[in-house]
């Protein structure tokens, strides 16, 4: 064992530990599963394979905990974890050795399967902190899919300015690419990343920050090596910063390092700028029709029978699940059609129904469909009947009635409709009082008439000519 | 990088060498190929495996970046070159140098396309005044739009680098001052599309008169598959040449024969699984559609007598007023892009039509009504929000009195003018009543705000749910993009 450790050989072996690990899992997984599957009368010749079975998997087994201890030997692990992780993977060897000796003498023949099932449980807890300790103590509950999760992201800002500089923008890209290595139970050079305190206490070779000199803090020095030298951070293979991550973190040094800074609060160099303005969101950020939660995509099947129709079906925008609806093609869609809509009540946000056979009895589908924002109902035969189903539609933000039979009586029941933002209802039987009433029910709401006319003036029909001399 | 490369150069020889690959060129273009280098992808739906014959259409909606506050786009072209400091751009220092010589310190350095030696100043010769609650300076050339600055943004320091027609205009409609760029609405045809599979994308509609200097590359297709270059429809005669039916086909013998042609197609894809007959059976399918619902759209008779009033338009007629009204008819059924060209702008002082006090003030009056009421028929309709109109020329005009070859001129005409010019925006998602850019006293440089053609089509495509640095197209070994490598979304017109 001196050996290993002087010569050097030592960490080579110990890094086939990721490799020789996964051959006891295997192996040791199918020695259990003939050791069960031989009580099943039918089976029973498959007891003849489990004792070489397990004598590879031991054998392996015995391998990786000797490669894994020479790996442990290199330091930068949580003691806790590995400790734990190294006796389960000692127990599994000893187990499936010991169980190797009773299969060879025929001895407790009794036991077999129940030390089996130990060997299983403990193989089991090892692989799993094996695996905490080189991708982080969270890399499975992250991706943990029930539940709310934080993604944490540097991608985009309402507003740059007020973000604060290490929790908003220097932090998600420690977490993103640097926690991995330098966390709680895996100390990479002795060095925690995770919160501000262990960043400046710095790791087994001194402070890894030196106030407002980027070029002298190893934070960043190590960010900017090339990717072959041996201090390069992170390490070649692993995810890389990208260009603006290694900005953002040089001048959040060059300001100090402040832990509860705003952006405003700090000087702007045209660089950090320029890394900025990149952030910005690429759509204005906030769409007036758009809900702000997220939903999962509709599916072939809900869609069939719409296309079938001829009618639209179109995602918002790639990788959106909402869906926006559009019958421009499909005049003869009616009231029988509407329940084809049901399928898509979660993602359907805009609706145009425009110049179709829809009528009264299809808003009731309609009034459910609880994403709904915008709905195009000019020329359709809806009357004011369906305005009382719609009232029940709480998300609808522009309604369009241009052309309909709606009167008064179909705006009062509109009055219920706070969500409304803008109502068309040009070329329909409303008068200037039941808009009126509206508009003074619900003053956000912007009406619009239309009907309008251009003044007669005298330059409309002046040709302008040369005056003779 | 090296797979697509020889992707590329694998589709560019099959384009040559086969004949399919040729006749196919010819109608619908590498539709299928396009599709796949979209950003946004041809699948609908993640994992969707929609019928073949629909994925394959190139013109099947598909979905932009993040979600558009556009869906359709109106672009009105002056084309000539509308004089700024006659309708927006009020500069009433100019009005006092008028008639004196223009100081060497301005021309120093400058390249004109006619004016030699040392100019006159010309001042305005409009008469200009404040309207809206954005007290938005407009001439009285434009009486009818004066009332309507409150629904646009003005761009009053737009720049470009091309003093000719021509290149100019193919400058500000395929961001390439030469040949072979495709159309910004070739552009976003390709990326989004067609909403209305019975009409064409993109659509384009001339006042008659001179086509564009530029030749009609102003809405040609480039590099991209030619099913997505315009339609040039006209409002007198057959809207679209060469759809309808010869002379004694009724239309059950033609739909019998696209039946045949197709069964044939099918039969052919059966054997060779070539997806581009999919395409090309789809692209018939179009064409026999178009033919029902193009001169149904393309009628105009069928408006409203009050209509006709609002927008001054004269069925039958070739005229910028009735394209107007074409226009929203277009967008109203779901056509992606039109584009309208009017012509007769380029105000030099030649002659009478081309004099900046008469020729160019009949040339607003054909224009003011005409616009305002498409503003104003697109708002009472709610379709104003979704569609986004921009006017403007290929460049603008100079606060100097042109003196061609050195001479005087016989009316009063301005020189094409590259360093500021003024255009506007409206509807989907542009601030109302909004103004961007400012010019010097005589309206000569840009001295705030300025804004690159590149600019507005960035902002063009970012309302139509785009990114436009990540709408590329695969071309000659690299990426293209509309606004090759420029652009910026000009976010102070964006309310």
């Amino acid at each position: 064992m001196m050996f290993f450790l002087q010569s050097g050989w030592g960490l080579f072996i110990g890094r086939f530990h990721p490799l020789l690990v996964h051959l006891p899992i295997g192996i040791l997984i199918i020695a259990f599963l003939l050791e069960w599957l031989s009580r099943f009368r039918q089976l029973a010749v498959l007891g003849a394979a489990v004792f070489p079975t397990l004598l590879f998997g031991a054998l392996s087994a015995v391998a990786a905990c000797v490669a894994g201890y020479l790996l442990s030997l290199s330091g930068g692990y949580d003691e806790a974890a590995l400790n734990l992780h190294m006796w389960m993977g000692i127990a599994v060897a000893v187990l499936s050795l010991l169980l190797c000796v009773f299969r060879k003498y025929n001895l407790f023949p009794k036991s077999w399967l129940p030390v089996s099932a130990a060997m299983i449980i403990a193989l089991s807890v090892a692989g799993h902190y094996g695996g905490n300790l080189t991708h982080g103590e969270d890399y499975l509950t992250a991706a943990w899919p029930f539940g709310t999760k934080e993604v944490a992201t540097t991608a985009s800002f309402k507003n740059i300015e007020d973000a604060q500089v290490f929790e908003q923008l220097v932090q998600p890209i420690l977490e993103q690419k640097c926690y991995g290595c330098h966390n709680e139970q895996k100390l990479k050079g002795g060095l925690r990343l995770d919160g501000m305190v262990h960043i400046r206490k710095g790791g087994e070779n001194g402070p890894v920050l030196k106030d407002s000199i980027p070029e002298m803090s190893e934070l960043y020095k190590r960010l900017v090596l090339p990717e072959s030298d041996d201090h390069r951070m992170p390490p070649k293979g692993k995810p890389q910063l990208t260009p603006q991550d290694v900005e953002i973190l040089y001048w959040w040094i060059q300001q100090g390092a402040p832990d509860s800074m705003a952006v405003k609060e700090l000087q702007k160099t045209p660089r950090i700028a320029l890394v900025f303005e990149g952030m910005k969101p690429s759509g204005d950020g906030v769409h007036p029709y758009m809900p702000r939660t997220e939903v999962s995509a509709v599916n072939d099947e809900q869609v069939a029978p719409l296309v079938k129709l001829g009618v639209k079906v179109m995602p918002v925008a790639a990788g959106n699940g909402y869906v926006m609806v559009s019958a421009v093609n499909a005049s003869a869609f009616g009231n029988a059609d509407a329940k084809l809509l049901e399928p898509l009540a979660k993602q359907l946000v805009w609706l145009n129904l425009g110049s179709t056979a829809t009528g009264d009895s299809a808003l009731k589908v309609i009034a459910s469909l609880p994403s709904l924002t915008r709905l195009q109902l000019e020329y359709t035969g809806v009357t004011d009947e369906g305005m009382q189903q719609l009232s029940s539609a709480k998300q609808l933000k522009y309604l369009n009635l241009t052309g309909t039979k709606i009167t008064d009586k179909g705006l009062q029941y509109l009055q219920k409709q706070a969500s409304l933002r803008e109502l068309f209802i040009y070329g329909t039987g409303v008068t200037a009082a039941g808009v009126q009433q509206l508009r003074t029910a619900l003053p956000d709401l912007r009406v619009d008439t239309g009907g309008y006319r251009l003044p007669v003036l005298a330059t409309d029909t002046m040709v302008f000519k040369k005056q003779p001399a | 990088m090296a797979d697509k490369i020889i992707k590329e150069a694998n589709d560019r020889a099959a384009r040559f060498f086969s004949r399919r690959h040729f006749l196919q060129d010819c109608v619908t273009g590498l539709g299928a190929t396009a599709l796949g280098s979209l950003v946004s992808g041809c699948n609908l739906f993640s994992g969707s495996g929609a019928a073949p014959v629909q994925s394959l259409n190139p013109l099947e909606p598909r979905a932009p970046h993040f979600p558009a506050r556009a869906k359709s786009v109106i672009y009105l072209h002056m084309a000539g070159a509308p004089s700024q400091l006659e309708m927006f751009d009020y500069k009433p220092e100019l009005q006092k140098l008028h008639n004196q010589l223009c100081p060497q310190s301005i021309l120093e350095g400058k390249k004109f396309a006619f004016i030699r030696g040392v100019p006159r100043m010309l001042g305005p010769q409009a008469v200009f005044s404040q309207h809206g609650e954005s007290r938005a300076w407009v001439s009285d050339f434009m009486p009818h739009f004066a009332e309507r600055v409150d629904d646009v943004s003005f761009l009053k320091a737009v720049q470009t680098d091309q003093f000719n027609h021509g290149p100019a205009q193919l400058f500000m409609h395929t961001g390439s001052a030469r040949l072979g760029r495709p159309s910004t609405g070739s552009w976003v045809t390709w990326g989004l599309g067609s909403e209305n599979s019975n009409l064409p994308g993109f659509v384009v509609l001339t006042s008659g008169g001179k086509t564009p200097d530029a030749g009609k590359s102003v809405w040609g297709s480039g590099f991209l598959p030619s099913v997505y270059q315009g339609v040039q429809c006209r409002s007198k005669g057959e809207p679209v040449l060469y759809l309808s039916d010869p002379e004694g086909l009724n239309r059950d013998l033609r739909y019998q024969g696209i039946q045949a042609i197709n069964e044939v197609n099918r039969l052919e894809y059966e054997t060779f699984q070539d997806p581009e007959i999919l395409s090309r059976i789809s692209q018939y399918e179009l064409a026999y559609k178009m033919q029902i619902s193009v001169p149904g759209v393309m009628d105009i008779n069928s408006e409203p007598a009050y209509i006709h009033e609002l927008y001054g338009t004269e069925p039958g007629k070739e005229s910028f007023a009735n394209n107007c009204l074409l226009a929203r008819k277009l967008v109203e059924k779901g056509v992606r892009f039109v584009q309208l060209f009017d012509w007769g702008w380029d105000a030099h002082g030649t002659d009478e039509s081309t004099a900046v006090d008469l020729g160019m003030r009949n040339k607003c009056r054909e224009i003011d009504k005409p616009i305002s009421a498409l503003l104003l028929d697109l708002k009472q309709r709610g379709l104003l929000d979704e569609t986004l109109v921009v006017w403007g020329g290929e460049f603008g005009r100079t606060p100097m009195q042109e003196n061609r070859d050195g001479k005087e001129m016989p009316y009063m005409g301005r020189d094409h003018h590259v360093e500021a010019f003024t255009m506007w925006m409206a509807g989907a998602g542009i601030k109302r009543g909004g103004s961007w850019g400012e010019t010097d006293e005589i309206g000569f440089s840009a001295v705030k705000g300025q804004v690159a053609v590149h600019d507005i089509h960035a902002t063009i495509l970012q309302q139509l749910g785009f990114d436009h640095e990540k709408m590329t197209y695969q071309f000659q070994g690299r990426p293209f993009r509309l606004t090759d490598v420029h652009g910026h979304v000009i976010k102070e017109i964006l309310g």
